[in-house]
């Protein structure tokens, strides 16, 4: 068993004790929190594989952004967690059939002939081999098409999180930064002209 | 490749290490003189009336999105920026790389504007 | 340079050497890099430490005050002082907190700072792993730094924490959007992701001809873009002008305000290595790494650790210059004037490596 594969195991151990307990944690900060995890872990197996920048990009877009955004919404919810363990049991049964299910379907795709180590040879890769510059060139000639049709799908995104999201508050003060420096001085201050006082009147 | 890889493995668990080390040597060497007084939250000398995690403003959740977003497609820039001079030292692909970059950042750019428009990234 | 340790070491054991390496072979390599990643970490904490005091006293110059002067020569025995004063201060565990993610806060903050380093290159050659995606990951690592600060607000359970920590969050990402804007103009004009290569690509161009290799670095061609970088730079890191997540008239100190002793001093560490990465950032970016600025004076070392204290200095200058920006002021900054200057430099920057001008052949 050479380092590889040992590093392998202790990313895949820690990939399933975190995702188990993604499940199993009480306070739903901390299962974010395994989520993360979870993430650095499948990163780092990717990173096994050679896809160095799908392994980056993965921690760089889920652990540095989408977690972010997932407990800025855990802490502010004041989830209760009773109330949604109440509809645990009832729900248990639906919900394991389609576990069992989905557990199926992937065990008879994975286990074909198309998903064998024999279908996947390592391939060596030279030392100036760069994985981002390979996947730029694919990217910007093969895949031209549903590379914009990737920005068509951030734009919705866009679209749709400002139409959920954004409610303007009526009793807000605003201040325009802009006329805050545009300001003069005979704006706000007036110099009068008064006749001095005498003294001991 | 992946051999480059083993000593950023190596730094990120001495790293980890580093980071935890002294906060427990902290913990153990420092005095223990636990005081109601002391443990309790930081407040402006009151009892905290109600519990700290409360609601807060819609808009950090619209700035979480919006950079979520964003860093996407920063990613997909990368690998564009990174093969851009190959692109322009090949006379047939030039202008098509170059504008296929300038569609996907427009396609942006129009919610980037819708964003703007809509008051998404003022802060009242 | 392994060759010459493992000859030292020869020396050193003399009779035993062969015993020993018998055992040592197998896991040398690791030891190497543990040793390598030593030399990286010690001269940053101590640069993390003299931070701290060149900030004092700097600060007091510019206030036309002495600053530390007491505990050593000139004061400069301050740090030492200061920490151990930290180490052995009570560490304070608040009722209402989660303790294991209470103390896990400061950790996760202080891991990235340091985690970072590993790619960041020091010569030609001098770098802990020459990583061909060496910016991604820096990207990538330094969005992690963000969950210390959350992590700490929301462990703290108390008022001024969360508030601190969620302002503080949301000005992290806006800032870490334009940095990585910004940095895909430098990616364009030095087609790498590798950070040697793209202090090498500074190297070349007509002014490094010239004998003036200044003039050829990324400051100047890509210069609204170095801007963008450096303030974001500033934001990201939470210093002042941008610091409000401890604006102390406001929020008390943000998300530190429940911690104490060595739990503390790990937040206020971070704060530092990370001004100190990214100086080093901003001189690999922009300001040609080790590359020395004129033709006749040889490349090194020396060079970027000068051009990184000036950015350091710029740093403390900025705070002892500038009044804190409001919330309000820094969100506009980011996302309504650093995200448009990026996303228009971006095509002009690309149009101009397509026309005839292209200064980076």
């Amino acid at each position: 068993m050479d380092l590889k594969t040992i590093i392998f195991y202790v990313f895949a151990a820690l990939l399933i004790f975190a995702a188990l307990r993604v499940i199993t944690a009480r306070n739903p900060v901390h299962a974010a929190l395994y989520l993360v995890l979870a993430f650095f872990n499948a990163g780092g197996l990717w990173l096994t594989l050679q896809a160095e920048f799908l392994a980056i990009t993965l921690v760089m877009v889920y652990v540095g952004a989408v977690m972010v955004l997932f407990l800025f919404v855990i802490m502010m919810l004041d989830i209760d967690i009773k109330r949604l363990r109440q509809g645990f049991w009832r729900n248990m049964p639906l919900a394991a059939t389609l576990g069992v299910l989905m557990v199926a379907e992937m065990a008879l795709v994975l286990s074909t002939d198309y998903f064998g180590p024999v279908a996947f040879p390592g391939t060596k890769m030279g030392a100036d081999y760069s994985n981002t510059r390979e996947l730029g060139r694919l990217l910007f000639t093969d895949y031209v098409y549903p590379f914009e049709l990737a920005s068509i799908i951030l734009l919705v995104a866009i679209i749709a999180a400002v139409v959920l999201t954004l409610r303007r508050r009526k009793d807000v003060k605003h201040l325009d930064p802009v006329q805050q420096v545009a300001v003069k001085h005979s704006d706000r201050l007036r110099v009068l002209q008064m006749p001095a006082e005498k003294e001991g009147e | 490749m992946l051999e480059n890889y083993f000593p950023v493995l190596v730094f990120v668990v001495v790293g980890m290490a580093f980071g935890c080390m002294p906060i427990l040597l902290g913990w153990l060497v420092s005095p223990h003189r636990p005081d109601s007084e002391k443990l309790s939250p930081f407040e402006c000398g009151f009892e905290p009336f109600e519990d700290a995690r409360t609601k807060f403003d819609v808009r950090y959740y619209l700035i979480a999105i919006l950079f979520i977003l964003f860093d996407l497609e920063i990613a997909f820039l990368f690998p564009w920026a990174t093969i851009f001079k190959e692109i322009t030292a090949t006379p047939e692909v030039k202008l098509f790389g170059f504008a296929e970059m300038l569609v996907f950042i427009g396609v942006l750019v129009i919610g980037y504007v819708y964003a703007w428009v809509k008051g998404a990234l003022d802060w009242e | 340079m392994e060759a010459s340790v493992l000859h030292f070491f020869e020396w050193l054991w003399g009779p035993y050497w062969s015993t020993l390496w018998a055992w040592f072979k197998p896991v040398w390599p690791l030891i190497w890099v543990i040793m390598k990643i030593v030399a990286i970490l010690v001269p940053l904490l101590l640069g993390v430490a003299y931070m701290t005091y060149a900030e004092r006293k700097i600060l007091g110059f510019m206030h036309v005050r002495i600053g530390p002067n007491r505990v050593g020569p000139l004061g400069l025995l301050q740090p030492i002082a200061d920490g151990l004063k930290l180490f052995f201060k009570e560490v304070i565990l608040p009722t209402k907190a989660d303790p294991a993610l209470y103390f896990m806060a400061p950790a996760l903050a202080m891991a990235p700072a340091v985690a970072v380093w590993a790619v960041v290159p020091f010569f030609d050659g001098v770098v802990l792993a020459n990583l061909d995606a060496g910016v991604l990951f820096l990207l990538a690592v330094s969005s992690l730094g963000v969950y210390g600060v959350i992590i700490a607000g929301w462990a703290s359970n108390s008022k001024y924490p969360f508030l601190g920590s969620i302002r503080s969050a949301a000005q992290m990402v806006s800032y870490e959007v334009a940095m990585g804007l910004a940095l895909v103009c430098v990616l364009m004009v030095s087609n790498s992701l590798n950070l040697t290569d793209i202090v090498h690509a500074q190297g070349r161009g007509i002014f490094a001809d010239w004998g003036v290799g200044a003039l050829s670095w990324n400051w100047l061609p890509l210069w609204p873009v170095f801007l963008v970088y450096l303030i974001s730079g500033v934001a990201e890191t939470n210093r002042a002008p941008f610091d409000v997540v401890e604006g102390e008239s406001e929020i008390v100190a943000g998300h530190m305000v429940e911690y104490s002793g060595m739990a503390f001093a790990m937040f206020f560490l971070a704060e530092y290595a990370n001004m100190i990465l990214v100086a080093a950032m901003v001189t690999v970016f922009f300001l040609g790494g080790w590359l020395s600025p004129v033709g006749f004076l040889p490349d090194g070392l020396p060079w970027m650790l000068a051009k990184m204290s000036l950015m350091l200095f710029l740093f403390l200058w900025l705070r002892a210059t500038f009044p804190r920006y409001r919330y309000d002021q820094i969100m506009r900054l980011g996302w309504k004037v650093f995200v448009p200057v990026c996303l228009i430099w971006i095509p002009v920057v690309g149009v101009w490596m397509m026309s005839p001008f292209n200064i980076w052949e």
